[in-house]
């Protein structure tokens, strides 16, 4: 297969099958692509302008299971890929293998493969400071920005970043493979603390997260990505987050921000603001009810919200 | 936290076999875990030619293999495996005691700001099971 050779095959083909109960849950057919040497999976819904909706640490395309259905029956095309290392994409052995500049590589490749243009870019985590390379790399083909809980800016990005508890600790060398990788702490507990509904997330949600990273070595990503987080001058990243800062402040891409309340990660006081000082063209920030993984708390008004503003885009647009 | 350096001639090596149970691609994304281990094992005259040994607090050893990688200071990575009998299975609740055992002497060792009721902190957030008997 070529580098930008898209493939559409079956879940057994290709990649993990899905149990029904989770398959009840993410019906879409499964999409694969070659990027960069790896095998990246991808859904693809509905006809119309393209949104693509990008997942972080330690989540996949799973994340979104809200958005789709909303998104598609507005008229809009719905994308949404998995990042190498997560959810149904090929998962690399070695740290080495993931880097940001690499990430946003492959979903340059993934989308110039499908040639999108008029491109909505949802960010959410890691998906943040990949899409909008992206989008930074490839105006042309964009429409608008949708950006939730992530930050695109070198040190440091925030206080909870820089406390040795728990998240210094966490993935220090030996700690992080242990904790995250044998332990799937990030994957199970992680993931449990950042929601605002613990219970209905348990009830609901927390198995098909677990599903897609059943062993250690599967979960490598979710220790070296904390590791590309700068905190400091040595950072790997830093030339790349110094980057997209000064490109987003000459942005002037239609935006949308839409926060958690209750983000404790990424702080609500202080995130969306320094993101609407680089786009003070940007809408909101829209805040609902969530911690971090605000889309498991609120969803569909997360998706209605979308709509509703590129809705009245476009309709500027045709005015 | 009786984890113990053990020197090579004091680990009687019988019928084992080795059972990787941990690995570390960047032991110096903080340096200062790298130079602990550099320190330990005296690994600027030992390098490469042979492995560090540590006894975990079930008695079992522990074979540490020191990486190096081109363009990094050596040791750039580590890898531990569990020494166990040839033909059995690995006792996996106590290896995980162990491990946990081990990352707590190395925060112990590393010092500074590392501190080991820190760790011990974060494995209970998580509930780590071996951090929980602590």
């Amino acid at each position: 297969m070529s580098s930008h050779e898209v493939a559409a095959l079956s879940g057994s083909a290709e990649g993990i099958e899905l149990p029904d109960w989770l398959r009840a849950q993410w019906p879409y057919r499964p999409r694969y692509a070659r990027v960069n040497g790896y095998r990246m999976h991808y859904i693809d819904e509905g006809p119309g302008d393209p949104i693509v909706l990008l997942h972080g640490n330690p989540t996949w395309g799973y994340l979104y299971r809200e958005f789709v259905a909303p998104l598609t029956a507005a008229g809009y095309r719905v994308i949404v890929p998995d990042m190498i290392g997560f959810g149904l994409s090929e998962k690399p052995s070695i740290e080495q293998a993931h880097t940001l500049d690499g990430h946003i590589a492959n979903l340059t490749a993934l989308l110039r493969s499908l040639d999108l243009k008029r491109i909505t870019l949802v960010c959410h985590d890691w998906g943040g400071p990949t899409g909008l390379g992206f989008a930074l790399s490839n105006i042309e083909r964009m429409h608008s920005l949708v950006v939730m809980s992530t930050w695109a800016w070198p040190l440091p990005p925030s206080e909870f970043h820089m406390r040795m508890f728990p998240w210094r600790t966490m993935h220090a060398p030996l700690v992080g493979p242990y904790l995250l990788g044998r332990h799937a702490a990030l994957v199970k507990r992680g993931l449990y603390l950042s929601v605002v509904d613990r219970e209905r997330f348990r009830r609901q949600a927390q198995a098909a997260y677990e599903f897609v990273l059943p062993d250690a070595a599967d979960r490598l990503l979710t220790w070296a990505w904390p590791r590309w987080i700068p905190i400091d001058n040595a950072a790997r990243a830093l030339s790349r987050f110094s980057w997209l800062e000064e490109q987003l402040k000459s942005c002037t891409l239609p935006t949308l921000l839409v926060w958690g309340r209750e983000d404790d990660t990424f702080s609500a006081e202080i995130f969306p603001q320094r993101f609407k000082q680089l786009l003070p063209h940007a809408e909101g920030p829209y805040f609902v009810t969530g911690r971090h993984f605000l889309q498991e708390d609120s969803g569909p008004e997360i998706a209605a919200r979308i709509v509703e503003f590129l809705d009245t885009h476009r309709l500027r647009a045709e005015r | 936290m009786n984890v113990t350096v053990c020197a090579m001639d004091a680990v009687t090596l019988g019928d084992i076999r080795r059972v990787h149970v941990l690995r570390e691609d960047r032991l110096a994304h903080y340096p200062e875990f790298r130079a602990f281990f550099v320190r330990t094992f005296a690994l600027d005259d030992v390098a490469l030619d042979r492995p560090g040994y540590l006894r975990g607090p079930s008695g079992s050893v522990y074979e540490l293999i020191f990486l190096g990688r081109s363009g990094e200071r050596f040791p750039s990575g580590l890898e531990i495996y569990a020494l166990v009998d040839a033909l059995e299975p690995m006792d996996e609740t106590a290896v995980d005691q162990d491990l946990w055992q081990i990352l707590r002497w190395m925060f112990a060792g590393v010092g500074g700001e590392w501190r080991v009721e820190t760790l011990d902190e974060t494995g209970r957030l998580y509930r780590i099971p071996a951090a929980v008997l602590v």
